[in-house]
């Protein structure tokens, strides 16, 4: 790494109180408008760089070791203040969650003029000019108008941008974007990738990209830096890096992602969890050793050392050239696609619904938040609705399950009208998976008791020892082992919770199951078991399955045919590959081509 | 795995809890501990300071008041009325806020408007002046003093375990529950009562601090007990006349509240701290 670098962090060492480290030897430089990615699951240790930076570690956590340098100047001596002034002026911050990041209580102008006034705009005017100059920089129309509007009045999308016009008010030097999209929508984190390439160039600033999805990062950075368990296992050019990595790590990462084009693949599952920083102190050997494919006796007894392997392109891996090796499982000769039985599933006509709000003065006005739809699922098929926030999915799931009335139309569930079959009919043949277990499971319910719960409800309870053993089949179906029946959640990782949320609505055997997200809170690696674990289910236990997503890659991935909604309307239905190769409606060309990445913007 | 690990007891937990415990005993086996019978009077003995005193005498530990009864006797037989009415009449009050806690926090709707509006008309009125009023009604007693409680005080739970309801009802195993065919008294029992419970039982702790200091005020103003029945309030108004004279007979009763008040709290702390779910959490992974 040459000397003309604007952020240098050297052999950075995060520790807890404990002495348990969370961030170990990290290396990284980022020289003068070029895009540093950060990738890494959560757990990695990521988000603790640029809260180094920030100064902002969560109480608990220090830097015992190492130094960050910032354009010359060591932060990590500074006093408190000058590293403050230097936030903010000469560094600059996009967060993850615009609409949090904004004080709700307080004008957009009021808040930007007051961080302009903080880099040194003196006069009222000039801060107002400066704000509408960078509104119609990053795209904002009628910017005068917008220093008027509070928060809550813009969309996220919206808000991201008057943030990323904040942290490149200053000219900063160094921005760093914290997973800036994933609070977003597609297409809406399509234009702020966009958005932040173009200020990159314009204001010739380097960018700390901290993301956990590969495709982005392939897209927007220039190097990339992989973390695993707290060091870098690989850093190199993006494009290498995602194309042809060097470590066992990132490759598996990469086919453990589902694509939109090309062969659908099964994907790579990684066995076991990121080791803790708790295991991480007594493991000698190479972090990655125990989920490795590649793993030998020496990687568990020796860490290898990030080593240049190409030019500019370093590894810590004993066999970096191996790692090519490493293929998906293959597509086996079983994986046929079920036959499709005859029966209807679920079977919508002219379905609507429509809200009625009512305003302050008591006068009622009709929302329709679904119009016309017209679907049906068949027997043993698995679709999958994709759309973006307040297309009304999850009004249409609420629906299917009874916890909303049919305001227009028909909709036959199981062969039964829903609006008219009374509830108790439904409950054994209709279940939702929800988005997000650690809501979904009592966390004062053991693992084996949450699984058959279903059984409770029933007029005949089943012995003890049948449950058990129920309990027993119904883990073995999603994959965990059978001791985890007597823990509570709390204990469980994230994607062993979400199989439990899985096992749990698998319980009554039900004909429809409806997923509703559930892997969008997930890891990569976790998102794959769970896909894979949906594929293996339907060729042992027969369901169809209705698929909400908005990742359009994993729809493609576990689903026969897509439905896709905007505006409460479908407004194409058909064979996935169909729809995602050939999208005939604006609206899913706009879908699909957000997903695809768009064609390596500034480079 | 699942590994023990050894944690310091909370010290609010464990200085309220045994505190608490010390004035129940007192209240439950009143009659073999305290050295005389509440009533008896020895008029020979008349205002008689504490042993610590100047004067005093270890046949009357504490003194004796103005009629010659022994202050210690009558201070435990005034923990066994402190306890009764603090035990009965706060778990009275919990039963009733609870119910319509979680009435109200479940189904929302009208029935949450009735009930909170309800709560909110009840908490205007002042509430020792309600109480008071109840008692000029009800007439005298401890079952009249309980009751009085438990119309005032059912308020403050329903106010608080309502928000409590709602947060564990926009939970989705709350709604998974009612998927797979749960009714809605199963749901209210199975899912939402066991997350309520850990603030159930805090506020049922600080309840009965509140309970004592209200049953204190009310013996004051002899609206309370029936005179023969000892009470700490009670004894406070009968020493207040010779308080110059015998600050003993004013001051202990008086402490005897702080501390039952204090412990109760302390131990409602404690209970709040250790039942909190995110100390659950700390269970090993």
């Amino acid at each position: 790494m040459n000397d003309q670098t604007i952020l240098h962090i050297k052999n950075l060492e995060i520790s807890l109180k404990t002495g348990h480290k969370i961030l170990n030897g990290v290396d990284l430089a980022i020289r003068p408008g070029r895009v540093l990615g950060v990738i890494g699951e959560s757990g990695a240790g990521k988000s603790m760089l640029g809260s180094a930076i920030a100064a902002t570690l969560p109480r608990g956590l220090a830097i015992s070791r190492g130094s960050i340098d910032f354009d010359g100047l060591t932060l990590t001596d500074m006093n408190a203040k000058t590293r403050r002034d230097l936030l903010g002026r000469d560094i600059g911050f996009i967060p993850q969650e615009p609409m949090s990041a904004l004080n709700p209580s307080l004008t957009i102008g009021h808040q930007i003029c007051h961080h302009l006034a903080r880099i040194g705009l003196r006069t009222a005017q000039s801060r107002e000019d400066r704000a509408v100059e960078l509104f119609s920089e990053v795209g904002l129309d009628r910017p005068r108008d917008l220093l008027k509007s509070y928060p809550h009045q813009l969309s996220g999308g919206m808000l991201q941008r008057v943030l990323i016009a904040m942290a490149f008010a200053s000219h900063p030097r160094l921005v760093i974007a914290d997973e800036p999209t994933t609070a977003l929508d597609v297409t809406i984190q399509q234009k702020v990738v966009e958005l932040i390439a173009r200020m990159r160039e314009t204001h010739n600033t380097s960018v700390l990209f901290i993301t956990h999805d590969l495709q982005l990062a392939a897209e927007v950075c220039d190097d990339v830096a992989v973390l695993y368990a707290g060091r870098i296992v690989e850093t190199g050019a993006a494009r290498r890096i995602i194309e042809a990595p060097m470590h066992p790590y990132s490759r598996c990462l990469n086919l453990a992602t589902p694509n939109l084009s090309g062969p659908k693949a099964r994907l790579m599952i990684l066995p076991g969890t990121m080791p803790s920083p708790l295991e991480r102190t007594v493991m000698t050997g190479c972090e990655f050793a125990p989920r490795c494919p590649l793993a030998e006796t020496r990687c568990h007894s020796s860490r290898p050392a990030l080593e240049e392997i190409v030019a500019g392109h370093h590894s810590a891996c004993h066999w970096p050239e191996r790692s090519g090796m490493i293929a998906p499982p293959a597509t086996s000769a079983e994986q046929v696609v079920p036959t499709l039985g005859s029966a209807m599933i679920l079977q919508a006509k002219g379905l609507g619904k429509a809200y009625r709000q009512h305003d302050w003065l008591g006068r009622v006005r009709r929302v329709e938040a679904l119009r016309e739809l017209n679907f049906e699922v068949r027997e043993g098929e698995f679709v999958g609705i994709v759309g973006e926030s307040g297309s009304g999915k999850s009004s249409l799931t609420k629906m299917i399950v009874g916890l909303e009335d049919v305001t227009s139309g028909t909709l036959e569930v199981v062969g039964m009208d829903r609006a008219t079959t009374p509830r108790e009919r439904f409950f054994d043949k209709v279940q939702l998976v929800f988005q997000d277990p650690q809501s979904a499971l009592n966390p004062r319910r053991t693992i084996g008791s949450l699984v058959t719960q279903a059984l409770e409800a029933r007029d005949s309870q089943p012995s003890a020892a049948e449950r058990k053993d129920m309990v027993a089949a119904l883990l073995a179906k999603v994959m965990l082992p059978p001791d985890v029946a007597g823990r509570f959640s709390d204990q469980l990782s994230g994607g062993q919770k979400q199989r439990v949320n899985i096992a749990r609505a698998l319980c009554s055997n039900p004909r429809l199951l409806i997923a509703d997200e559930i892997v969008s809170g997930l890891d990569v690696s976790v998102q794959a078991q769970i896909l894979e674990l949906l594929r293996e289910l339907r060729n042992e236990v027969g369901f169809s399955l209705l698929l909400i997503s908005h990742d359009l890659a994993v729809v493609r991935h576990v689903c026969d045919r897509t439905l896709v909604m905007c505006k409460g309307e479908i407004v194409e239905q058909g064979p996935v590959e169909e729809v995602f190769a050939n999208p005939q409606h604006p609206y899913t060309r706009q879908l699909v081509a957000a997903a695809l990445g768009p064609v390596v913007v500034g480079r | 795995m699942m590994r023990k690990k050894f944690r310091l007891p909370d010290l609010g937990l464990v200085i309220g809890g045994s505190l608490v415990g010390l004035v129940l005993i007192c209240g439950v086996f009143a009659p073999w501990i305290a050295p005389y019978h509440p009533n008896d009077q020895e008029l020979l003995y008349i205002l008689a300071p504490p042993v610590w005193a100047d004067g005093g005498s270890a046949a009357h530990l504490f003194g004796t008041d103005s009629l010659g009864r022994d202050t210690l006797s009558r201070m435990i037989y005034g923990a066994r009325t402190a306890m009764t009415v603090a035990a009965v009449a706060s778990l009275g009050a919990m039963l009733l806020g609870a119910f319509f806690a979680h009435l109200a926090g479940y189904f929302g709707g009208w029935v949450d408007w009735i009930i909170s509006r309800t709560v909110e008309v009840w908490l205007s009125f002042p509430p020792v002046v309600l109480s008071m009023l109840l008692i000029t009604g009800l007439g005298i007693g401890i079952d009249k003093v309980i009751l009085a409680i438990v119309l005032v005080d059912w308020t403050r739970f329903c106010r608080v375990l309502r928000s409590e309801v709602q947060v564990a009802r926009g939970q989705d195993y709350v709604a998974f529950a009612r998927l797979i065919g749960f009714s809605h008294l199963r749901v209210i029992m199975k899912e939402i009562l066991p997350a309520t419970l850990p603030m159930l039982i805090t506020l049922l702790s600080l309840q009965m601090g509140i309970s004592v200091v209200v049953e204190a005020i009310l013996s004051f103003v002899a609206m309370g007990v029936p005179s023969d029945v000892p009470a700490w309030g009670q004894m406070i108004a009968d020493a207040r006349i010779d308080m110059y004279g015998a600050p003993w007979g004013l001051a202990l009763p008086i402490a005897a509240i702080f501390v039952t008040v204090l412990s109760f709290n302390l131990f409602g702390d404690g209970l709040r701290r250790t039942l909190d779910p995110r100390h659950a959490a700390n269970r090993g992974t």
